[in-house]
């Protein structure tokens, strides 16, 4: 034993003659190199935006690749659709300059803006608008890393019995009655490119051919794009001349590039993690944009078995939680407590009247009335939505919520929630859920309708003829007023019925620096890239 | 030769085991492919959908079915196509793995090169003051997660002094910072291999004599001691280098570097089976041939081996 220690001592260490040791020297070396290295790769300074060239970062990929239905997203203004949607996610002019309206629904006409060319030279007219929605209806379904052609895909092209140029204009027959077809081709359905840019197959034969203010000069999967200002775009020249949109998967990473200067500003959705946002926005270097956003926390019910079979425990339920601690406190400020089953951003749809409360005594006597569960409640969320959302710890405030009310609880972290939802094996399921589209007709058809999958195969149990009538109504109203008392009574229900309740509405933060304007960014995530500028 | 060629057969009866625990314990992983990749965009899915996902990537044929496909497909070098882009994945993967490589080359010459001087320099002065404060570095790195230590220096070398970029593969120096983090994990490991077959060897008496004989402490240490100190160390190269493409995931994710780990992350993410696959196999791969090279270039340094 002592001997073997006394051995970790090198026996002729101290033969050592004097001058330089070699171990110094060698570290000294080693110093020298480093600072070399450093020295020679130093002087970055902040190529975040340099001379008409803007730098940004995005967590994902915002070019898919020619396989992609798109290639690229929306948010680089490579490509234009007919319709978008405004801050209200009501549609708006793009391509389309305006529509009609026939038949009660069964004709829409659009009116092409005049004097608008491809990135290729070729003018857009109504044939390439034909060709661009017959090769969307020939791919479908296809799934896209941006907008996967499926349900969507359905509510936008599922009643149409035919499309064809007249006269430079677009005319869509519909078998069917739609109110309102426009609002269901905004964006991402109505995309317009070349039809030159694409092959037999539907996919794309070489990079996008758009008609917006920029063009894709070169895409390196898992890096970066690099976009090239397009000189003969109809809205005039962007004021930066490259944009370089950079993917940086890790937040902490995304906000060091920020930071160190490389880049100018962080876009997309989930750019900046709730817990980021206030350091970030105290920082003079940056100015914050937050814009509500089309996505929602919702908790589920499995109404299917006990406890959420009775009514009254999903009003206990409702009532035990905290909406503004989760809001304020655990997302950050970052979301808005929630009440009407619509949030803010499908605007006059959103019902003001529905509104949700606080009242855990309420809450307590609900359940004496009802009997306490014999076992724990179920709280299930994914694994896979951990790590945008602390929805560990929102789960944890759910679950003391409703102790606090005499609901006994237990978290459920699961990879595969489908699963678990499939075996009717929960009793509340918190997750997100999005309508980029601003549809509500989607999500109420999809989710709850009581033939709707996913109301039937995960077992939430919700019945309620009633409710399907109004859905049904409601999508084909024709009128926006009628519409709205239909979708606003639609939620009056919802908030009664609480197949699933609305917790927070989320924000969508995005960041630039202070050398940069114009950051404008949709419910949607979509930035627009053309009216980023320098500042003066 | 027989000797060879066992260890090739070995070899093969390994990988044949790897591929079905690398099929089996990926396709029967939680989560549904074809859900996830309709969900990327952020969008939940339809049922039918779904289905139809299901059907076009086969994957609603028998599992024994599609792995005697996918190891037909291997066999020839085709590891399918991405899920989420039908790009082939061999070619996805080679196109990522030079960057990979150039990140674990240096490395692992950050951590062979820091763990050689580190160990030398304790075995001539163990009593040292640099010596004792490289011991208690070494424990303290090797006690910090890599994902920690990046963070760190990242918001030190590049946020702080804005010397290196933070990440991305965009400048010559764009390597350095991944690269000495994911150095530094395997720095700890080797050197501590190192340092005690050092300590070991300085006991053994040719070591005495090289110094009865005169000759100096340096010359005793590095070319002696550390000559009979190699095959342990070289062994230890072999796992370490191991480990440092299993650590790339981490770091490259972190600093955003375009190898073949990111790519392995993203997929994860998506139920990219297919390339989660072929990731998980070639790693496997890769570490047992890096083993086997490690094995034969001991074999070269001691003769006593080579029997």
């Amino acid at each position: 034993m002592d001997r073997s220690r006394r051995g970790t001592r090198f026996p002729i260490s101290a033969g050592t003659r004097g001058g330089v040791r070699p171990g110094a020297r060698a570290v000294a070396v080693l110093g020298v190199a480093v600072l070399a290295a450093l020295a020679a790769c130093g002087g970055q300074g902040s190529a975040g935006q340099a001379e008409g060239r803007l730098v940004l970062a995005a967590p994902r990929d915002l070019a898919a690749g020619p396989e992609d239905p798109y290639f690229t997203h929306r948010t680089l203004r490579v490509w234009e659709p007919l319709v978008t949607l405004d801050d209200e996610m009501r549609p708006a002019p793009a391509l389309a300059t305006g529509w009609e309206r026939a038949d009660r629904g069964r004709r829409w006409t659009f009116t092409l803006r005049g004097g608008v060319r491809f990135s290729d030279g070729t003018p857009l007219t109504a044939e390439a608008v034909v060709a661009n929605i017959e090769r969307f209806r020939r791919i479908a379904p296809r799934p896209s890393a941006f907008f996967s052609l499926d349900a969507g895909m359905e509510a936008a092209y599922g009643k149409l019995a035919g499309v064809r140029a007249e006269a430079g204009k677009v005319v869509f027959t519909l078998a069917e009655p739609v109110a309102d077809l426009p609002a269901r081709l905004a964006d991402f359905y109505s995309m317009i490119q070349a039809p030159s840019a694409f092959g037999p197959g539907g996919d794309f034969t070489g990079k996008p051919v758009g008609t917006g203010p920029y063009t894709l000069a070169s895409w390196s999967k898992g890096q970066q794009v690099e976009l090239a200002a397009n000189p003969g775009y109809w809205g005039g020249k962007p004021a930066f001349d490259r944009i370089v949109v950079r993917t940086i998967p890790d937040a902490n990473a995304r906000v060091a590039a920020l930071r160190a200067g490389e880049v100018a500003g962080l876009i997309d959705k989930g750019a900046l993690l709730p817990g980021q946002v206030a350091a970030v926005a105290a920082d003079g270097r940056f100015r914050v944009t937050r814009t509500p956003s089309v996505l929602t926390h919702y908790l589920t019910f499995n109404a299917s078995r006990k406890p959420f079979a009775d009514p009254r425990l999903r009003e206990a339920v409702d009532l035990a939680i905290d909406r503004k601690a989760i809001a304020g406190k655990l997302l950050a400020g970052t979301a808005a407590p929630g009440s009407p089953f619509l949030s803010p951003v499908f605007g006059a749809l959103s019902d003001p009247g529905v509104r949700s409360a606080y009242d855990p005594a309420g809450a307590r006597r609900l359940v004496d009335a009802a009997g306490r569960p014999a076992r724990p409640v179920s709280i299930l969320i994914s694994s896979s939505e951990t790590g945008q959302f602390p929805y560990t710890d929102i789960a944890e405030v759910l679950r003391a919520d409703l102790e606090d009310a005499g609901l006994p609880a237990r978290v459920n972290v699961a990879e595969a929630t489908r699963a678990v939802m499939e075996a009717g094996d929960y009793d509340l399921f918190l997750s997100a859920y999005s309508v980029p589209n601003g549809d509500p007709d989607y999500l109420f058809r999809r989710f709850l309708r009581s033939d709707a999958a996913w109301n039937r195969d995960r077992n939430l149990g919700y019945r309620s003829d009633v409710f399907d009538r109004l859905i049904d109504r409601a999508a084909a109203a024709g009128g926006a007023d009628e519409r709205r008392e239909l979708y606003h009574g639609v939620q009056r229900l919802l908030a009664d019925d609480r197949p699933m309740i609305p917790l927070a509405y989320q924000d969508n933060p995005v960041v630039t620096s202070t050398a940069v304007t114009g950051l404008v960014q949709s419910p949607a995530y979509l930035v627009d890239l053309a009216k980023l500028a320098p500042s003066r | 030769m027989t000797r060879a060629l066992r260890r090739v057969a070995e070899t093969l009866l390994v990988l044949l085991v790897l591929s079905v625990l690398t099929f089996l314990l990926t396709s029967l992983a939680p989560g549904d492919p074809a859900e996830e990749i309709l969900r990327r965009g952020g969008v939940q899915p339809t049922a039918e959908s779904v289905a139809v996902l299901r059907g076009e990537l086969g994957l609603d044929r028998p599992l024994f079915s599609r792995y005697l496909r996918w190891l037909l497909g291997v066999l020839r070098g085709d590891f399918g196509r991405s899920y989420a882009d039908r790009a082939p994945v061999a070619a996805e993967i080679l196109s990522r793995v030079p960057a990979t490589l150039r990140l674990a080359g240096t490395a692992s010459l950050i951590a062979v090169g820091l763990a050689v001087l580190v160990s030398v320099r304790a075995a001539l002065r163990p009593r040292a003051l640099d010596s004792r404060i490289a011991r208690v570095v070494t424990v303290a790195v090797a006690a910090v997660p890599p994902y920690i230590v990046g963070i760190l220096l990242i918001s030190v070398v590049a946020v702080g002094m804005r010397a290196l970029p933070t990440g991305g593969d965009g400048s010559p120096g764009a390597v350095i910072l991944p690269a000495v983090t994911l150095g530094l994990a395997g720095t700890a490991t080797l050197l501590r291999l190192l340092r005690a077959d050092l300590a070991a060897v300085a006991r053994l008496p040719f070591v005495k004599l090289a110094v009865a004989k005169g000759l100096s402490a340096r010359r005793t240490v590095m070319v002696h001691a550390l000559r009979a100190a190699a095959p342990g160390a070289i062994t230890a190269a072999g796992v370490v280098l191991a480990e440092l493409l299993a650590g790339a995931v981490i770091v490259e994710t972190l600093f955003a570097w375009p190898g073949v780990g990111q790519l392995a992350v993203t997929a994860i993410r998506q139920r990219d089976i297919p390339i989660v696959q072929a990731y998980v196999l070639l790693t496997a791969l890769a570490t047992v041939l890096v083993l086997t090279l490690a094995d034969l270039c001991v074999s070269v340094a001691d003769p006593r081996v080579r029997r």
